[in-house]
């Protein structure tokens, strides 16, 4: 059984409020999400190398065409950017399994299907060095199963903490879609997460 | 008191921001390295590609010119060569017969005159 009460160590805490502040350069803005964009990433692609790819591709091309946005644009305009990375990154997957499939690598010696192809991930555990790598799997085990939006509304909205006007920016939609994804989310949630209540 | 979908976020927020923090020191120093790259100022390919878009133009529109120059070419060289091939006839055997156009029409009205002319001019010598 899991440990309910996950205290905030106080390096998360001066981190989130030294973030409360628009950071002054784009530099000060990137060593501030960097990490948590690869978590994000990692989270929704269960993949180390392909959630590095995203949020790289992330940053260079927030760099090249927002540089010069004002500084409190930049948040929404990010998590946007890496959204559609990781969707762009999810279909490649998928057309990828498609062809595997096509090509007769979709079925074993039997007839029966084999499970969708998924790259190795030759890198340590996403959380070896976590102590509640536990109901973090958990936590990221329930999210993944949640459909595309439902994620990216609870993801943008409660992990990382934007508000409701950014997260639709970030989305690509309206502020009520965003409140409709997340109480969907939630309520999927409550159900799989029955231990954290 | 917190209801449980505030705890749900609570706790999922915390966890998130300590997997955060604890990340992997190789994988925090590839996104260090990454977010550096990502910040230098355009690399020199791109100036180059700059310069590059010009004179590729500027090649295009020389190409062109030479190509619709060539043919002009093509056909002033015969019809230089036109005028000396009829100044050449009386010394020249030529197979190719005078152009119409540049010609004298007398040349044709009076052809049977020019003919015995050209034949009887060659033995014109012989006769003094």
């Amino acid at each position: 059984m899991n440990s309910l009460a996950v205290p905030m160590t106080d390096d998360v805490l001066t981190e989130e409020a030294g973030e409360r502040s628009v950071p002054a350069t784009l530099d000060a803005f990137l060593a501030q999400v960097e990490r948590r964009a690869f978590r994000m990433a990692e989270l929704q692609l269960g993949h180390r190398e392909d959630a590095f790819d995203a949020v790289q591709d992330a940053m260079l091309r927030l760099v090249r065409h927002y540089r010069d946005k004002p500084a409190g644009e930049w948040s929404p305009l990010f998590w946007g950017i890496l959204r559609r990375r990781v969707v762009d990154l999810q279909r490649r997957r998928k057309v990828r399994s498609i062809v595997v499939g096509w090509l007769g690598g979709g079925r074993d010696g039997d007839g029966d299907e084999l499970p969708t192809w998924e790259p190795a991930d030759p890198g340590p555990g996403p959380l070896d060095r976590l102590h509640d790598a536990q109901s973090w799997r958990d936590m990221a085990d329930a999210v993944r199963k949640l459909p595309l939006r439902q994620r990216e509304a609870f993801m943008l909205r409660v992990l990382e903490g934007l508000d409701v006007a950014d997260t639709a920016r970030a989305m690509g939609c309206s502020e009520g879609s965003v409140k409709t994804h997340l109480s969907r989310a939630m309520h999927h949630l409550r159900d799989q997460l029955e231990e954290w209540r | 008191m917190t209801s449980p979908d505030d705890r749900i976020e609570q706790r999922a927020h915390a966890l998130y921001r300590q997997a955060s923090q604890q990340l992997d020191p190789a994988m925090a120093g590839r996104l260090r390295a990454a977010r550096r790259e990502a910040l230098q100022p355009a690399p020199s390919s791109h100036r180059a590609a700059r310069l590059l878009l010009p004179a590729g133009a500027f090649a295009a529109v020389a190409l062109a010119a030479l190509m619709v120059w060539q043919p002009h070419r093509g056909t002033t060289a015969p019809a230089r060569a036109v005028p000396a091939l009829i100044a050449g006839t009386g010394q020249d055997d030529s197979d190719l017969p005078p152009d119409a156009d540049s010609a004298d029409p007398t040349l044709y009205q009076n052809l049977d005159f020019y003919g015995w002319l050209a034949a009887n001019d060659s033995s014109a010598p012989e006769r003094r």
